[in-house]
């Protein structure tokens, strides 16, 4: 729980990981690659002396993401986006049975989410209903760049994706997160489209999409989508770390979102590991905008739209009863074990 | 043969010196297409060697063999981007771009560019040099090199747009006014004579009083109202806009209407809102991604740029 002026705030953070890039564990150069450069997204906005080695980096374990985002980071509920990267790692980069290693531990503490693959076809499908069954999970993270075979990637709008989401209806898979941001292909487009989007979203309208990174670097067309999608949502994953290092343009990408699709549809995510939640958190809690921007956007970015982006609107895609994990966490073995009750109980009695 | 040797001296002679500094303000008008900015003011130019006789830096496949050195200088550049997954698409851009710039300059025969720390160096390096098309160079290419680049000029030029108009609203310009003013209206006719790739070299001499005398080059001069009153207005970001939109085939003639929607239609008085919104989007989303590439630069590499605002 993170406390702001005295108020208490529920964290619910959108977007985490336990992934494994061990040495082992890399098999195509693209693996080696691809965490060399989440690891310099790290260096490249972690302050200096809260930065990790690679070797950490590269295989944190679930203690360590316990420690650091439940422990030290004010988070109060977690939700794992799984990314497969089977190509390039032999037992997966970060996949849903990785996550249910500490999911299943702590039921209370994570949302589960699972992923497809259209390209797997029939496979696939019966992969999903697989992961329906068995993890009940309420939504996917889809990574529409991964390779596979001869293919650099898939789109969400495709004849198979549609399957797939038609599939996610049926079982009643209804948060599809969408990795729009930064990524590795497709090649020749621009590799970040989100244009994708806006079609599926579209002629899925029982479906929430919830778009990381925001689309950034391009935010300008996921927030015009979004605009007229009325079921879009923007994660904040990447993007916060700016609120420390680049307060000035955080404050406009955070006006702008706010300004296209209104303090109801934006959340909060640290990307654990790519940053531990604890400074990411505090730079954006900290963060006002400056006058100029207020009157920019002709508003403040003031702390019931703080509470929603860091928790309200996550707890309303995914039904969960913020007041009740209170109460429940007063004793959870989390709070138990990190010595955390209290923080729950003060807030029960000053209600 | 001694006509055209002499010929060739004399045109040696003639030449400036292709020197270091000649070659970065070349190169200085190749961009990164997605930040709308130099590639030498983000420090992604690593190396120039200027070799006006020794080919060992070059591509040793004889392709030039049978042109004389007193062709001119053979000129190798090497340049690095703030992460090995920058768009391939957008690296090979930057690779052409630099090739084809460096070749420009008087005194150069032939360039070659070597990008390093990419996921596809490789495949960049050795298409750019052969001259390759891209297609060639990434089989799996579904959509065109040129596509890409109009797209991401499209979105220059609406970023361009939001400052331009910007200034036009703070000196108390309205709506009504702004969308449709022309290329003649803001005193920038000139640039469209001077066609596509016009260096906007704009904003840097027009501080400076030269023997322009009395004329403010800083600004400039847009009658209103019918030529009742006149404002005067910052002529950078009015200059910078017009070449992008020239660039972008949006403006041939002085008389067409300078600003437009995202889709190049002419703005309505009832879409200014909308469509200044939405270049403002352009604008922070360019903004804040030239925020995330300089700090992975800075991690990879080190060094640190001037970035806009922060």
């Amino acid at each position: 729980m993170y406390r702001h002026d005295g108020e208490d705030v529920f964290v619910i953070d959108n977007h985490i990981h336990l992934w494994d890039a061990s040495e082992e564990n890399v098999i195509h150069e693209g693996g080696e690659q691809f965490i060399q450069c989440f690891y310099d997204y790290h260096t490249g906005f972690t302050p200096e002396d809260r930065q990790w080695d690679l070797e950490t980096y590269r295989d944190y374990g679930p203690d360590k993401l316990m420690n650091d985002v439940f422990r030290d980071g004010y988070v109060d509920m977690g939700i794992f986006q799984p990314t497969y990267l089977s190509e390039f790692y032999e037992d997966g980069f970060n996949t849903t049975e990785d996550n249910a290693e500490l999911a299943e531990k702590y039921p209370e503490r994570f949302v589960l989410n699972g992923s497809f693959d259209p390209r797997d076809g029939e496979e696939g499908l019966e992969y999903l209903r697989e992961l329906k069954e068995r993890y009940d999970i309420p939504g996917v993270k889809l990574y529409t760049a991964e390779w596979k075979g001869d293919s650099k990637g898939w789109r969400l709008d495709s004849e198979e994706s549609f399957e797939f989401l038609q599939e996610c209806v049926n079982l009643g898979i209804t948060n599809i997160n969408a990795h729009k941001g930064p990524t590795i292909r497709p090649l020749n487009r621009d590799a970040f489209d989100v244009a994708d989007v806006d079609d599926a979203a579209t002629s899925f309208p029982e479906l929430n999409f919830i778009v990381n990174h925001v689309g950034m670097p391009r935010l300008d067309d996921f927030t015009w989508i979004a605009a007229q999608e009325p079921n879009v949502y923007g994660g904040l994953a990447v993007v916060a770390p700016l609120a420390l290092s680049r307060p000035r343009k955080f404050g406009e990408i955070i006006g702008e979102l706010l300004f296209w699709l209104g303090e109801d549809r934006i959340l909060y995510g640290s990307d654990y590991g790519l940053w531990e939640p604890e400074w990411v958190i505090e730079a954006v809690m900290d963060l006002e905008l400056t006058d100029e921007q207020e009157k920019e956007y002709g508003m403040e970015f003031d702390l019931e739209k703080k509470r929603k982006i860091m928790g309200e609107n996550a707890a309303e895609l995914y039904g969960i009863d913020i007041e009740e994990k209170k109460r429940q966490f007063e004793f959870d073995e989390v709070s138990e074990r990190f010595d955390l009750g209290e923080a729950y109980t003060s807030e029960a009695a000053a209600d | 043969m001694a006509q055209s040797q002499l010929a060739a001296e004399r045109d040696a002679a003639e030449r400036p010196p292709v020197d270091r500094k000649a070659v970065l303000d070349r190169l200085d008008r190749v961009d990164d297409p997605e930040l709308d900015r130099s590639i030498v003011e983000l420090e992604y130019v690593d190396a120039i060697e200027i070799n006006a006789g020794d080919t060992s830096r070059m591509d040793g496949d004889g392709s030039d063999a049978g042109e004389s050195n007193a062709e001119g200088s053979k000129v190798f550049v090497r340049f690095k981007l703030p992460t090995a997954w920058c768009s391939p698409t957008f690296a090979w851009m930057m690779a052409t771009g630099i090739r084809d710039e460096t070749e420009e300059l008087p005194g150069v025969s032939r360039a070659t560019v070597e990008l390093i720390d990419h996921m596809h160096a490789t495949e960049i390096n050795d298409g750019v040099n052969a001259r390759e098309p891209f297609e060639e160079a990434f089989e799996d290419a579904t959509e065109g090199i040129e596509e890409t680049r109009r797209s991401l000029d499209r979105k220059a030029r609406l970023a361009r747009q939001y400052r331009a108009v910007e200034a036009l609203l703070d000196v108390g310009m309205r709506p009504e006014q702004i969308v449709s003013l022309s290329p003649a209206d803001v005193g920038l006719a000139d640039l469209l004579a001077e066609g596509r790739d016009v260096e906007a070299d704009i904003g840097e001499s027009s501080d400076s009083d030269d023997e322009a005398g009395d004329r403010d080059e800083a600004h400039v001069t847009i009658p209103v109202d019918g030529g009742a009153l006149y404002v005067q207005v910052p002529r950078e970001p009015i200059a910078v806009y017009v070449t992008k939109a020239i660039d972008t085939d949006l403006l041939a003639s002085p008389d067409d209407v300078l600003f437009a929607t995202p889709d190049g239609e002419a703005i309505s008085v009832e879409d200014f809102d909308l469509v200044h919104h939405r270049a403002r989007a352009a604008n922070v989303n360019q903004i804040g991604q030239g925020g995330v590439c300089a700090s992975l630069h800075e991690a990879r590499y080190g060094l640190s740029v001037d970035e806009p605002a922060d």
